[in-house]
């Protein structure tokens, strides 16, 4: 018996010196060649993306141009700014809302351990990955064309791309859920419904609040995006003070923008910490 | 002693894999009675509580509790079968955010096949059993504290106490002191004699202990390749059987 043991050991021990000799010079010669197809790739990035840093130092006079022309902001405007800030705000708590909404009962399906059978669970993990791999962007434009311009197809967008984000996420914290109690109310015979309520639930209800309030965070920032492409909100009107040439209205929004993102950050941060 | 309360007789289980994992398998307890099944790993015993508890059926042979055969159940009609028995296995599986009394309330829930339990509400009814529950298993001062805040051996009383909740007639116990320290280990074992004796609840619990077995036993159950090996009085198993249990199994 303890022969056997020691036998173990010393096979253990002859294993891990065998592996790291070879992994010293293995190690060395993988990390050169990694080393070198770094470089080769960042060489053609730098190629692709047309890298001009002497361009910044030139164009440092036309920026300064821009700010200067853009200060002071503009504050005349901001009484008419703040129904497109409320929209933007707005766009981002909707579509979070419906997003939750429609991702549990999508997670519970694309969770191993909740699903009820293979092929739901596939289609879920499937419609999952499609809501995620395309960008709220590009989803925005979809929506803004099928629904029109305004924050709808905006909500709608931010939804649908968190629906993809958040349907991941939970399905991770289901599967990761401690089933101890699962099991223990299914012996005391309650039946699926409750094993759900009184054992899933409250195992998970906290991870899954925090992950949606710092998906909201993120919906913020990117419903101001979302106006770029028509769908209402703060982005919309910086777009067209854009092109209007009206620096002072884009410092105001920019500035908006800036107290709106702190804000909701710090909010949904204090959140998260109360409820963790 | 009065008539067996569960019977589990000449069971066999072989799995899918083809492991024949018991072979021949009986045993009985009587209401008031504290079995210990014994064994080394793999010899079949938690297999054999598993068959009892109806969470497997068995290849063959017949479960009889309050002398009904439960391996003939299914469907509804199996989890109602199931309900005269409750279950403690090695870990606590409390909800751990959930306070101790909730937890214990939880045990209750095959009986309140309501909407309202389905969406999580408690039923209110059973707060005063509930607490009789924790009463039992010493716990009455933890009611309202999180589950996750108790110690090792509160927990795995705190589980019993949910078990208990069920209102079961037997209470199955899986190595429920495996992961708990020698003082607690006594505290449980003790728990589970005065269940036995003073609730007049079968029991049978799986051990990896021949000391505890020995000390709070009226029964001591010997398992060994899936095969029942003896079954006496805790003063009639010698060392020598105890040992045999353990000797190594040839390959």
């Amino acid at each position: 018996m303890s022969a056997t043991v020691e036998d173990r050991i010393a096979r253990d021990r002859a294993a891990r010196g065998g592996l790291t000799t070879t992994g010293r010079w293995g190690g060395t010669a993988l990390g050169f060649i990694g080393l070198f197809a770094f470089l080769v790739v960042l060489g053609q990035a730098t190629f692709v993306v047309q890298a001009r840093p002497q361009d910044l130092i030139t164009g440092a006079h036309g920026m300064a141009d821009i700010l200067r022309r853009a200060m002071p902001p503009d504050f005349s405007k901001l009484q008419s700014e703040l129904w497109p800030a409320l929209e933007t705000v707005d766009i981002a708590f909707f579509g979070t809302t419906v997003a939750v909404l429609l991702a549990v009962p999508l997670a519970i399906l694309a969770a191993h351990n909740t699903s009820p059978g293979r092929p739901l669970y596939a289609a879920a993990r499937s419609l999952i990955a499609l809501c995620r791999a395309v960008p709220d962007l590009v989803w925005a434009l979809l929506f803004v064309t099928a629904v029109g311009l305004g924050p709808f197809p905006g909500a709608l967008a931010v939804s649908v791309h968190s629906v993809g984000m958040l349907g991941r996420l939970f399905a991770e914290v289901i599967e990761d859920m401690d089933m101890g109690p699962v099991e223990a109310l299914t012996t005391t015979g309650a039946n699926r419904l409750q094993v759900f309520s009184h054992a899933v639930v409250p195992s998970v209800l906290p991870s899954l609040l925090g992950i949606a309030l710092y998906r909201l965070d993120e919906n913020i920032r990117s419903s101001l995006v979302l106006g770029f492409v028509g769908a209402g909100g703060l982005g919309f009107e910086l777009l067209t003070a854009m092109n209007l040439f009206q620096y002072r209205t884009v410092s105001l929004l920019l500035l908006l923008t800036f107290v709106i993102v702190i804000l909701t950050e710090r909010m949904s941060a204090a959140l998260r910490r109360r409820i963790g | 002693m009065g008539g067996a309360l569960i019977e589990a007789d000449g069971l066999d289980m072989r799995y899918a894999t083809g492991r024949l994992a018991l072979n021949g398998a009986s045993l009985s307890v009587a209401a008031g009675e504290l079995l210990v099944v014994l064994g080394s790993n793999g010899c079949g015993k938690s297999t054999l509580l598993k068959c009892i508890a109806g969470l497997l059926r068995p290849t063959a042979g017949r479960v009889l509790v309050a002398g009904r055969d439960i391996t003939s159940l299914s469907g509804r009609a199996l989890s109602e079968g199931r309900m005269a028995m409750a279950m403690v296995f090695q870990q606590a599986r409390l909800v751990g955010r959930r306070s101790v009394l909730a937890n214990v309330v939880c045990g209750t829930l095959g009986r309140h096949r309501t909407f309202a339990s389905a969406i999580g509400m408690l039923p209110r009814a059973e707060m005063p059993l509930a607490m009789a529950c924790l009463e039992q298993v010493d716990l009455a001062g933890f009611a309202e504290q999180r589950a996750g805040t108790l110690s090792g051996g509160q927990a795995q009383r705190a589980s019993i106490a949910r078990a208990l909740a069920q209102r079961p007639a037997a209470l199955l116990a899986d190595e429920p002191v495996a992961s708990l320290d020698p003082e607690a280990s006594e505290e449980v074992m003790r728990l589970l004699r005065r269940i036995s004796a003073h609730g007049g609840l079968g029991v049978i619990c799986v051990l990896h202990q021949p000391v505890l077995a020995r000390r709070y036993a009226d029964r001591i159950v010997g398992m060994r390749q899936g095969r029942v090996m003896f079954d006496d009085a805790p003063t009639a198993v010698t060392d020598d059987r105890m040992q045999a249990l353990y000797q190594a199994v040839a390959a």
